[in-house]
């Protein structure tokens, strides 16, 4: 063999591994494999995925005419509130945290998380609190109604008078959320700091080890902030403290601190490991090294660093003073330095390679594009004048869907058909895969491009009704969103059918560096026979050199033999 | 093919098990050193929080409100912060393998922790102020009232391991509960020198 | 070698720059016509980003196009591309480059902000407590006193001092300063006026003063920015900009007008649903504020905005 790199030392095709659980209950049961745990988070993030966005379908349907006519009001609120919090709290972290779950060990040559059982809890907190939120929907008064963001006093006002309403059981979920992402947390950072294969330096690890550390850093220093905010504010709510209601006066501003010092930050802990995602894939399927793979590396932790001084800039129009606002917005604007460095690398990186447009170098392209766009307006949104005019509008709700649908989504559907092989053991369909790919990037960009205009021409956010001059556009808007809401079928068409029926997949379908591809697929159940020394950079396409030094041995006892 | 050292592998696999298992220790201190770390950034944020208030409401005390007492809850500061030393050396006891020594400074901090919260407890009950009466009163009993939480929860872990004390054996190996209880202890401490500046000194 | 890339990179530049341009000039057609001092410089300064924004979106998503049509690896081609691992000067380079864009954006930012002369709000607002006690300004007396803005759920209401008129819709005379003091009595509002480009929150406890020069006469639509609640939506209101003549002929009319009911379109609907006669399930809402009385209702039609 030439590229030992990519040849796994440990298997043999077609032969049973040892140890191998191939019950499918496992997944139902409080497993404390890494494995089986991220894939319960990654299917169980899809599947309030499919919630809110369902949610999202209806508020569409409202949205395609200008009166508040499809439903109540009360209920428009709740929607969107219910919609912001679960995509955010149930699907995007649980969904990334589940992927860093089944890859970190893997790719840093473990058997396992550092703290197997306590990551299971983790994971089982997340259908617990998530049962909690659905359940505000029946409770008397109904779901929270106050935005994602609960702001004082409008999360304060209780117009049933009961201890136990919609927005109790919000601080609730949200509080037990914030819990089980510090326990991951503390487990994923601890794996990385100490689980490490032998010779698996820092600078061997792979680009996504280094994103998920940066991400779960945020979560640690971040999550306090806003459990801190979240006690206030139960306390406000249920035995009637005063201090952030300004009846009593309390101070409403400063809960819109705590907020965003970690909901800023949390945008980060979304697309940081994205960001990993397109690290791994571009040289993957343009077989070229990353460019530049030790700036790429450590940027992620510049981003984690900048990300915890710029959280001033959703509050522009909140009453801040000149001085915050100007210090804010240069602070917001330095982002782009780091950020850019990504971009610039990824586009070397393709840059005279040999490209094979795969469904998930596909989804990682067209996800680069999305942030590449949303990541201009994000940098409008950062100048101050420019933002007090599009504040609170559509232009916002644009941009973040053009990150948060367009990139990270997009990226992390592009990392579920990457390892979908060695997740399941087999290969999905291809066809069915670009079917999916391009009814989403239309789909997005039909949906969430419409937004800019509207937020420019002055469109409230957060409104079930609007003025008949913004029809043109949401019409738009709403046939991209239902576009969008049927591309998921070929995927899920996809995911349940190769599962069952797809062509088993080889140990390294793609040709890839890393130790995860070194295994079987799926994976044995400790992972490696015997921990790997690693001896090379992670990214080492064209250079035939080995990763770890057991192919060292077995290529040189190859050439003994021959 | 490069599968040739397959049933090699699998027979080192047991050994490399055992060596695991040392590890785990260590993994855990790290782990709950990252969690104390990520901890304080609670507290920080209530003496942010605390901070703001206190500069910028106007009429900060409750009507009827002089102030705080501080001698009571001085001798309670010096006695949780000597506890700190208390416990150093249960930790020295410990390492020597004086296992009686150790149990008996462990008991010692623990009975320093409940005196300090039964000091508390009296301070608020004799307090005229409550928890809704406005932001001084809201502030001083989440400050005072979380951080007894903590405090509360310090004893009780240091009963546990107490009680592991006496498991023939356990303690051989060194033992990471120990030492991270006492880091626990030591932060507990530390947060509270900084709330009674903020609440009994900056009046 | 060298110089055949440079000569590329600017032949590359040369057909960007002026679709940059272009598309920057375009941008002032995406926002409703300027009828501010304020709108105008955001104007500005929206057109600039979006020119720049155009640039690197095209140079960037340019490259990357350029290499998924012409650099696929042909069919059975297993082979790896040229294993090229980083390169230092590029990589400086290109962390040097936004990092001097930046800079010119946020200077250029900085600059409109600072012609706007919007004193950070902060600057404006005081507690309750102390607006009171202040001591009134001796220096401009002849300047009039700011128009108050009073917003609840869910209605705004507007007071003028000098002559005692109430209104549910604001009028302002063209070309003046105009100056607001904004008060909420429940939750945080927002006063913002597309067409004026201009925004604030209104918080409860405290009153904001807000300053801005309308330029053009015409009826614009004011909106609530700051999400409030149930009704939130319904929260808007005509701003009417007229000549100072007409202003004054207005405010006296209106000064003379007996207290009648204010527009309030959310109280109408929240009567609906009380009287059962909407059929749609939905949960309790906050009672709306009741409906101001005023000397000057306005007119519930829509301003038709202009292409
Ligand atoms: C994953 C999510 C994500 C990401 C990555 C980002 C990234 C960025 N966001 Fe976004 N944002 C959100 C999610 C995200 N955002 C959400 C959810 C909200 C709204 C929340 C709510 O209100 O409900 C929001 C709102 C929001 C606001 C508040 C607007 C308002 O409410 O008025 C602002 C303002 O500054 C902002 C700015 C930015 C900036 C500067 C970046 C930067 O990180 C972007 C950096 C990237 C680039 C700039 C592109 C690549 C760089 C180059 C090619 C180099 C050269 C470029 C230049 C020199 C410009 N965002
Ligand atoms: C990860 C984050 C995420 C994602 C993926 C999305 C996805 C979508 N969002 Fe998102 N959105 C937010 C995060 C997200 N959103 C946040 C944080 C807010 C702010 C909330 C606030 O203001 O407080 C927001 C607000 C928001 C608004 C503004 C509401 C308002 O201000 O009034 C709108 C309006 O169009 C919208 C639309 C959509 C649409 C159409 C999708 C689509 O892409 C969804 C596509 C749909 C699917 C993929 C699922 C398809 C399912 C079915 C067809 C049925 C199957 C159903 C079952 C099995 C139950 N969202
Ligand atoms: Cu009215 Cu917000
Ligand atoms: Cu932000």
């Amino acid at each position: 063999m030439t590229e030992t790199s990519i040849t796994a030392p440990y298997y043999r095709q077609n032969e049973p591994q040892p140890g191998e659980p191939e019950k499918w209950w496992r997944f139902f049961t409080f497993s404390t494999d890494h494995k089986v745990i991220g894939i319960q988070y990654i299917v169980t993030a899809f599947v309030f995925f499919l919630v809110g966005g369902f949610l999202a379908m209806v508020m569409r349907g409202e949205l395609i005419t200008p009166e508040a006519d499809l439903v109540d009001r009360t209920v428009y609120n709740a929607l969107f509130t219910m919609h912001g919090t679960i995509m955010l709290f149930m699907w995007t972290f649980p969904v990334l945290n589940g992927l860093a779950n089944y890859l970190v060990p893997l790719q840093i040559g473990a058997r396992d998380m550092a703290f197997p059982r306590l990551n299971a809890v983790a994971f089982w907190m997340v259908p617990v609190f998530g049962t909690i939120l659905m359940a505000s929907f029946l409770v008397p008064g109904g779901p929270s109604q106050s935005g994602w963001w609960a702001y004082p006093p409008v999360s304060l006002q209780n117009p049933t008078g009961n201890l136990i309403n919609g927005q109790f059981l919000w601080i609730l979920a949200v509080a037990l959320s914030g819990i089980s992402s510090i326990m991951g947390a503390v487990n994923i950072v601890t794996t990385i700091i100490r689980m490490r294969a032998p010779g698996m330096t820092f600078f061997k690890m792979p680009v996504f080890c280094w994103t998920v550390a940066a991400a779960q850093t945020i979560q640690l220093f971040g999550l306090p902030a806003l459990t801190a905010g979240a006690v206030m504010l139960l306390f406000d709510l249920t035995v009637g403290t005063s201090f952030f209601d300004p009846a009593t006066g309390g101070d409403p501003v400063l809960y819109q601190h705590f907020f965003w010092f970690y909901s800023h930050p949390a945008v980060y802990v979304i697309i940081l490991p994205v960001f990993g995602v397109f690290s791994e894939l571009f040289p993957v399927y343009a077989r070229k090294p990353l460019f530049g793979y030790k700036f790429v590396a450590v940027s992620s932790f510049v981003i984690t660093g900048l990300s915890a001084i710029v959280w001033v800039h959703h509050m522009f129009a909140s009453g801040t003073p000149s001085w915050m606002r100007m210090l804010f917005m240069a602070t917001t604007m330095t982002i782009s330095v780091p950020t850019g460095v990504k971009i610039f690398a990824w586009v070397a990186t393709v840059w005279g390679g040999k490209i094979r447009l795969t469904t998930p170098m596909l989804f990682a392209l067209g996800g680069l594009v999305n942030f590449l766009f949303a990541g201009i307006t994000g940098i409008m949104l950062a100048a101050v004048p420019f933002d007090i005019h599009v504040n609170n509008t559509y232009f916002v709700v644009g941009h973040f869907h053009y990150v948060i649908y367009g990139a990270a989504v997009m990226g992390i559907y592009a990392a579920i058909y990457h390892w979908f092989p060695k997740m399941t053991g087999h290969m999905y369909y291809e066809g069915l895969g670009k079917l999916h790919f391009v009814l989403t990037f239309i789909g997005v960009n039909l949906n969430f491009l419409p937004m800019h205009p509207l937020g420019l021409q002055g469109m409230p956010r957060r409104v079930a009704s609007y003025d008949p001059e913004f029809a043109y556009w949401n019409v738009i808007a709403s046939i991209g969103a239902f576009l969008l809401g049927v591309s998921v079928l070929p995927f899920l068409l996809n995911m349940i059918s190769s599962w069952i029926l797809g062509d088993e997949a080889p140990a390294n379908p793609w040709r890839a560096i890393g130790l995860e591809w070194l295994v079987a697929s799926p994976p044995p159940h400790e992972n490696f026979a015997e921990i790997p020394t690693v001896v090379s950079e992670p990214y080492g396409y064209g250079k035939s050199e080995p990763l770890i030094a057991q192919q060292m041995a077995s290529t040189e006892l190859a050439s003994e033999l021959s | 093919m490069s599968s040739v050292n397959l049933d090699q592998n699998l027979n080192t696999a047991a050994t490399v098990h055992a060596a695991d298992h040392h590890e785990e220790g260590e993994h855990r201190l790290v782990g709950f050193i990252i969690f104390l770390l990520s901890e304080s950034v609670i507290f920080f944020s209530f003496f942010v929080g605390y901070i703001v208030y206190k500069t910028t409401t106007a009429d900060w005390l409750p009507a009827g409100v002089e102030g705080l007492e501080v001698r009571e809850p001085l001798i309670n500061t010096i006695v949780l912060v000597s506890s700190s030393f208390v416990i150093y050396f249960a930790e020295r006891y410990l390492k020597k393998e004086n296992l009686w020594g150790f149990r008996a400074l462990w008991l010692l901090t623990m009975a320093m922790g409940s005196f300090f919260l039964y000091g508390q407890a009296v301070e608020w009950a004799s307090l005229s102020f409550g928890f809704t009466d406005g932001l001084y009163g809201g502030t001083f009993y989440l400050l005072t009232g979380f951080h007894g939480l903590h405090v509360l929860t310090g004893v009780l872990m240091m009963a546990v391991m107490l009680g592991r004390s006496f498991i023939p054996g356990n303690y051989e190996d060194g033992e990471v509960g120990v030492i991270a209880t006492s880091l626990f202890w030591h932060f507990v401490d530390v947060i509270w020198i900084i709330l009674f500046i903020l609440i009994y000194v900056w009046q | 070698m060298k110089v055949r890339v440079i000569l590329r990179l600017l032949l590359l530049a040369a057909i960007m720059t002026p679709i940059s341009i272009w598309v920057g000039q375009q941008a002032y057609h995406w926002m409703p016509e300027p009828a501010s001092e304020e709108a105008l410089l955001v104007d500005n300064l929206f057109s600039f980003l979006t020119t720049l924004g155009t640039f690197i979106f095209l140079g960037v998503a340019g490259t990357l196009l350029y290499s998924v049509l012409f650099q696929r690896a042909a069919k059975y081609d297993e082979g790896d591309g040229p294993p090229i691992e980083g390169n230092l000067t590029l990589e400086i380079v290109w962390t040097a480059i936004p990092l001097v864009l930046v800079v010119w954006i946020a200077g250029y930012s900085y600059k409109i902000y600072d012609q706007m002369g919007i004193l950070g709000p902060m600057e404006h607002v005081h507690m309750m407590g102390e607006a009171i006690a202040a001591p009134l300004d001796a220096e401009r007396p002849t300047e009039p006193e700011p128009i108050e803005v009073r917003a609840r759920q869910w209605v705004w209401e507007f007071y003028y001092p000098e002559a005692g008129v109430t209104s549910t819709e604001l009028h302002l005379p063209n070309h003046t300063r105009a100056k607001l003091t904004m008060t909420s009595e429940d939750v945080l509002h927002g006063f913002y006026v597309p067409a004026f480009r201009v925004k604030q929150d209104v918080i409860p406890g405290r009153q904001v003063d807000f300053e801005f020069t309308p330029i053009r006469e015409g009826i614009y639509r004011l909106r609530d920015s700051e999400y409030s609640g149930t009704y939130f939506a319904a929260m808007q209101a005509n701003v009417v900009v007229e000549s100072t003549d007409a202003y004054r002929q207005w405010l006296n009319q209106a000064a003379a007008q007996a207290p009648q009911p204010g527009l309030n379109p959310s109280y109408a609907e929240y009567q609906v649903r009380v009287e059962n006669r909407d059929s749609r399930p939905g949960w309790k809402t906050v009672t709306p504020a009741p409906t101001p009385m005023v000397n000057f209702p306005g007119s519930p039609d829509l301003p038709v905005p202009r292409p």
